[in-house]
């Protein structure tokens, strides 16, 4: 048995260092002249406006998928020239700029950037040493959907989420944004800056909460599928795309903003470093801040636009109404997220929270 | 040159395809992570360093020491469990079936799977363990529960199953390589010398077919301790396992000394058992003299 031994150890170790490798091997191919390859969240590059982009432009779109803000700088570590455009939210803008990850934008170049609502262009995390870098597109709320035919009474609090009645039916998104959720319940007041004992305290909640939890997700596929299939009755969303694809499945979900306030984002389009697709990318950009792209996706995601020019000629006044286009204060009411500044510690206390029996 | 320096080049030139593929491919992912686990996290992202920190953190930080036991925990079980299935089938497919031709099939009936994509088998699995899933809605069906339980998945239990599904060929091929090769003699001299049936097994059987076991449970152990697939796929809360952690160091927490440190100790865990493995094996043959 001398050579299966041997076999073994070296099947064992191969096994393993594919088994690690393999987490950090980028999905998409090499970035390519006329194929452009987005890095985005789901929705962003939906056949039913990219075709017409595809058309008129000559460039070809491919995409790949992010499960969170915290997966964009890591792919671009990974090595550059795989992709040429990102949606990313505002909070997690600044990291990438500061890792050098992406071009700044030529802003001259985008007709529509004084057609976009101020609050989102001065964003300081897009605005860093003098320079532009991300073309602000869509907004929205992150607020929690439940099965109206399992959950009867509308609930109104984040504390739903710790109720034994629905042991077994909850879902929460695999990311850091969970903790500012607890924060918010726990009545801490800021929780982008937490103390340690602060995030201690939030931690402890939400470990305490992990008996109750079917799933942590990470993609909108997942958790509609969580709805879909009943494994979940009740979860942190992304709103507008879930309560859309859920409605197509006829599976009775609604969505609830809860008292202690909801989670505000709004994305951005960056430019990864050394694309070989500026051309291609600009293009796309700028289809997007059009009529065509902001009403576009907001049809398949529900979220809101941030050019409300080009809003105006293709939302119904009631749709233009019911996404708060004609009252950009409501941005005010949510909490939009930032960057932490003690991300490390933020990032470590979510891990510990998944890491725990 | 001589027809001998004609024949070293060329025995050199054999053996330095495999060695510049362990180097290229081995050694200096290896060499590099090993460099990487010194380093030290910097927004944003991390500098050059010689330090243990990443290493202190793996003792300090208890999250990591709760995910170290409870994926030893489950690849131990995988492994027991994956045993207690192969070994009786590679028994009876030695010892009990005659034919030559249909031994054949059903080994390879046994090992086709590998060749189906590990991702569409998890899948699988979620689609039979599910609350709306093939065997609840048999239970439901057939009586035997009122309403459809959640227990088969996104727990510990979904997980063993599906690692032990995908990794039980592992177990099972070295078993039945093992037993296969017992001299039919010894088992014959065995009963010529009054010893039953069960003795024959414990004494003679077993003992021969150790090496086997020995390599399957390696084998066995090493692939589900270095799984992350299970976990995210039919795992719940409580499923984190070693290899998401290092996944996670190397994408959201941006941490990748961290992570290098983690594989490292991975690495340590997985020769350690290899090695154990070659001693229990070496032992087993000096016992048979």
């Amino acid at each position: 048995m001398r050579s299966l031994a041997h076999k073994i150890r070296i099947f064992g170790t191969v096994a393993l260092a594919f088994g690690v490798g393999a987490a950090m091997v980028p999905t998409a191919l090499k970035a390519q002249e006329g194929q452009l390859s987005l890095l985005v969240w789901e929705g962003y590059a939906d056949p039913s406006f990219v075709k017409d982009f595809e058309a008129e432009s000559g460039c070809k779109v491919q995409a790949t998928y992010v499960g969170s803000n915290d997966d964009f700088a890591p792919k671009l570590a990974a090595g550059g020239g795989v992709y040429d455009l990102l949606s990313v939210s505002s909070d997690a803008a600044e990291v990438l700029v500061r890792a050098g990850f992406v071009e700044p934008i030529d802003i001259s170049k985008v007709p529509e950037w004084n057609n976009i609502y101020e609050a989102f262009r001065n964003v300081k995390s897009i605005n860093v040493d003098g320079q532009v870098w991300a073309v602000p597109f869509t907004w929205g709320a992150n607020p929690f959907l439940y099965r109206t035919d399992k959950i009867t009474t509308e609930p109104d609090s984040i504390a739903v989420m710790w109720d034994p009645q629905y042991k077994g039916k909850i879902g929460m998104w695999d990311d850091k944004s969970m903790l500012y959720n607890a924060a918010r319940m726990l009545g801490i007041a800021d929780p982008f800056n937490m103390t340690d004992e602060e995030l201690e305290k939030v931690k402890a909640k939400l470990i305490e909460q992990k008996p109750l939890v079917r799933k942590y997700w990470s993609t909108a596929g997942e958790v509609i599928n969580l709805f879909a299939s009943d494994e979940v009755w009740i979860s942190y969303t992304w709103g507008g795309l879930m309560l859309n694809e859920l409605g197509k499945q006829n599976i009775p979900v609604k969505e609830f903003t809860p008292k202690e306030g909801a989670d505000g984002w709004n994305d951005n389009w960056m430019i990864a470093k050394g694309s070989p697709n500026m051309d291609c990318a600009m293009k796309y950009i700028n289809y997007m801040m059009s009529a065509k792209g902001q009403c576009g996706v907001s049809t398949v995601t529900g979220y809101s636009a941030t050019n409300p020019v080009a809003a105006k000629t293709c939302m119904s006044p009631e749709e233009f109404k019911a996404k708060h286009q004609d009252d950009i204060d409501f941005v005010g009411k949510l909490h939009m997220w930032q960057a932490p500044p003690r991300i490390e510690e933020y990032t470590n206390a979510w891990n510990a929270v998944k890491a725990a029996p | 040159m001589t027809g001998r320096g004609r024949r070293n080049l060329f025995a050199a030139a054999l053996v330095s395809v495999p060695l510049a593929w362990t180097i290229v491919f081995m050694f200096a992912p290896y060499a590099i992570m090993f460099t990487y686990s010194f380093y030290t996290k910097k927004f944003p992202m991390f500098v050059p360093d010689f330090q243990f920190g990443n290493y202190l953190m793996l003792f300090q930080d208890i999250q990591y020491r709760q995910v170290f036991v409870r994926t030893f925990k489950i690849a131990s079980i995988v492994s027991l469990v994956a045993l207690l299935l192969a070994y009786p089938v590679a028994y009876c497919l030695v010892f009990k079936v005659h034919s030559r031709k249909i031994r054949m099939a059903i080994y390879m009936a046994i090992i086709v799977p590998l060749w189906a994509s590990y991702l569409l088998r998890a899948y699988t699995w979620k689609t039979i363990l599910g609350s709306q899933g093939v065997l609840n809605s048999f239970l439901v069906w057939s009586g035997i529960l009122a309403e459809p339980t959640p227990l088969f998945l996104y727990n510990q239990f979904s997980m063993v199953i599906t690692l032990v599904h995908i990794f039980v060929p592992f177990m099972f091929m070295p078993i039945f390589t093992a037993l296969e090769k017992i001299p039919r003699s010894l088992l014959e001299a065995s009963k010529d010398l009054g010893v039953g049936r069960l003795g024959t097994f414990l004494k003679v059987t077993l003992p021969l077919s150790v090496p086997g076991i020995v390599a399957g449970i390696t084998f066995t152990f090493c692939l589900s301790f270095g799984d992350f697939i299970a976990p995210f796929l039919v795992g719940g809360p409580d499923g984190f396992m070693i290899a998401n952690i290092v996944q996670s160091q190397f994408g959201t927490a941006l941490n990748w000394p961290l992570g290098s440190a983690i594989s490292i100790a991975i690495l340590a865990i997985v020769l350690l058992v290899i090695t154990l493995s070659d001693r229990l094996e070496r032992a087993g043959r000096l016992d048979l003299g």
